[in-house]
């Protein structure tokens, strides 16, 4: 569902060389399986994703997403994928049920089928209580909840996922890992990015090891283990990356 | 599991595409419309301000008429107190009071605000004028002050007022006709339908504080709708829509540009109320034939307003989409502001029947056309070239911000 084939992003720097921030990674994610992206702040997880989700261009490589090419048929790209990032925030004067109808109806559905699946989604998540409310109004464990139902609400089959559970409570975060679940389990095809071990080891199916731009490993975590020689995941991740285990 | 997209024939992709342009700008109105500032700058300020102006216009007009009547003026003079031409002067007029003042002191009790302005009469003055010769009077006053100036004058008009009675004792005693020494008489008549002094200010006022109107209401909406998004990430959710970055930016400018028509329109309908209200504060506009606004003025002021506001509405966009954070526009805006308000304030100094090339000059054009509809003289043709110069401008700005929307350095900078 998503096959990257040796795809490189430069960015220029002032006065300065520029900057490759991924450097030919070659990848691919299934229907019905959660791939990680596990790598430190700055390794280039959110600018591989960003680029799957048409958002930058790549500088050379390719990519397709659902059968798309994301620089090609970028709009059809777009039209499949669902996109929920720990970083971005929500429409501050529109209530929960207008972020959600104005995502829905971008996404090309009919009124009547918005209104059905957001109410479905809304029943789903328990956000009766708020729906109405103004998204400035609301909790940060509430905001991720419209932020889940914005992202769903066209079905789509790959979910891409940057960081999703930073800055939120334990039980927010709750929530959308069990949404990541749930997406795996409905046959969606999952790219979720971290720099959490916890996370990945309890939600990832096989992971990639980004460093520098570059993939460092990738495999299932037990094959992961048994390349480096080490059970702690941390340990698995330093060593992938040529450090010292500690 | 697929999403569907549709039919692909250009017909059916063109229609999504306007689709979601129109989602984009429905979605922005009814955004910027809940924003307390924007409701206060886009529609009570607009409908205010004018209304306000004038109002305090007529009450310091009033408040100076109702000063002159009751204007007392104090005014010297160094000579003999007993000149009959002296007193007869004070006769003519009980409102100005003259003090005696010592020679040496003239400079001193002017500089010192004690008295306006100082008539020296020379001590000969009774005998030169039997003798029918001129006499020379010098008047003292500050220049650089204006109520000074206008003692001087005061006291001119006083001396030349008693020369002409002098000038016709004279001609009497040698049996000569007054009309003699009188060849030409004046008699300054303006003409009912015209313009008053009133009239002149404001209309070189007005087509400044509708131009800034139209940026004004514009400036928070504008900056919200992109470099606000970008801060706030929420520009990034938007992007993984398949609503294209032309439909997203064409949407945003609509939205931007409807405040941009609402602030002006509305800056209009302020103008409005003084006329039509018929309140006593405004009667000051209207006395003895004074300031009128026809329909074909407010429909001329419709007409280059609306351009104005949409060549403002792309620049505010533009610079929304390249600034990084609502932060950096507002510094942007500083020099916009005044590529705004140095054209506006042009207008107060250029003359409304300008050559045509004024109506080349983006917001002095627009300006002028104010101008001249506020007095009535709208030249259709300096108009319709002004309407065209705007529109062509503004869609230049807008086509920039547009290419800066495709720029992925500028639109994910934050």
């Amino acid at each position: 569902m998503i096959l990257v084939e040796n795809i490189v992003k430069t960015f220029d720097v002032k006065n300065a060389a520029p900057v490759r921030a991924v450097d030919g990674i070659t990848l691919e994610c299934k229907p019905g399986e959660i791939f990680g992206l596990l790598g430190p702040n700055g390794a280039g997880k959110t600018t591989l994703i960003r680029m799957l989700a048409t958002i930058l261009a790549p500088t050379s490589g390719s990519a397709s997403v659902a059968g798309f090419d994301v620089v090609n048929q970028a709009q059809d790209v777009r039209q499949n994928i669902g996109y929920l990032t720990g970083s971005a925030s929500l429409y501050e004067r529109l209530t929960a049920r207008e972020t959600v109808r104005y995502f829905g109806s971008l996404y090309g559905l009919q009124a009547n089928e918005v209104e059905s699946r957001m109410n479905a989604i809304f029943a789903q998540l328990d956000m009766a209580e708020f729906a109405d409310r103004r998204c400035d109004k609301l909790s940060t464990g509430q905001k991720q909840r419209v932020s889940i139902a914005r992202a769903i609400i066209h079905k789509p089959p790959v979910m891409f996922f940057d960081e999703p559970t930073s800055g939120l409570d334990i039980m927010a975060a709750r929530t959308v890992v069990k949404f990541i679940k749930q997406c795996r389990d409905e046959g969606r095809t999952v790219v979720f990015s971290t720099h959490i071990m916890s996370e990945v080891e309890a939600l990832c199916d096989r992971i990639a090891i980004v460093y520098k731009g570059k993939l460092s490993a990738i495999g299932t975590i037990d094959e992961l283990r048994e390349q480096t020689g080490e059970s702690r995941l941390d340990n698995v991740f330093l060593k992938s990356i040529g450090m010292e285990a500690e | 599991m697929p999403n569907e997209t549709g039919p692909n024939t250009p017909i059916a992709t063109a229609a999504r595409s306007v689709n979601r342009l129109l989602l984009v700008y429905q979605k922005e109105v009814r955004e910027i419309f809940r924003d307390r500032r924007t409701r206060f700058s886009v529609i009570i300020s607009p409908l205010l301000i004018t209304p306000l102006l004038f109002a305090l216009m007529g009450k310091m007009i009033s408040n100076q008429v109702a000063d002159a009547k009751a204007g007392q003026l104090q005014v010297g003079y160094v000579g003999s107190p007993s000149s009959a031409l002296l007193t007869n002067i004070q006769k003519s007029d009980p409102n100005v009071h003259w003090a005696n003042i010592k020679e040496d002191e003239i400079e001193k009790t002017i500089k010192e605000h004690k008295i306006k302005a100082i008539a020296l009469l020379p001590e000969t003055m009774e005998s030169d004028v039997a003798a029918d010769k001129t006499v020379i009077l010098k008047i003292f006053f500050d220049a650089g002050n204006d109520s000074s100036n206008s003692a001087s004058n005061r006291i001119e008009s006083l001396f030349e007022q008693q020369g002409r009675q002098v000038v016709a004792e004279r001609l009497a005693k040698n049996s000569l006709s007054p009309e003699l020494a009188t060849p030409f008489k004046m008699q300054p008549t303006p003409i009912s339908s015209g313009g008053t002094a009133a009239l002149m200010i404001l209309s070189s006022l007005l087509p400044y504080i509708l131009a800034i109107s139209a940026i004004s209401g514009g400036i928070y909406a504008a900056n919200d709708l992109v470099a606000g998004e970008k801060e706030r990430g929420t520009l990034e959710t938007l992007l993984v829509t398949p609503a294209s970055r032309k439909d997203i930016v064409l949407g945003k400018y609509l939205a931007v540009a409807t405040v941009c028509m609402t602030s002006s329109l509305l800056s209009v309908v302020g103008l409005l109320i003084p006329f039509y209200s018929r309140l006593p504060v405004y009667n000051w506009l209207t006395r003895g034939g004074g300031l009128s606004l026809s329909p074909v003025s407010v429909l001329s002021i419709l007409f280059v307003q609306l351009p104005l506001a949409v060549l403002f509405a792309g620049a505010l966009l533009a610079l929304s989409t390249y600034a990084r954070n609502q932060k950096e526009a507002q510094t942007y805006l500083g020099p916009v502001m005044i590529l705004v308000m140095v054209p506006s304030m042009m207008s107060m100094m250029v003359k409304a029947d300008s050559g045509l090339s004024f109506a080349l000059i983006p917001v002095l054009n627009a300006t002028l056309v104010l101008k001249q509809a506020l007095s009535g003289a709208v030249n259709p043709s300096f108009m319709i070239v002004a309407v065209l110069a705007s529109m062509l401008y503004a869609g230049i700005a807008l086509t920039f911000a547009v290419s800066l929307f495709q720029k992925e350095s500028v639109l994910l900078k934050a």
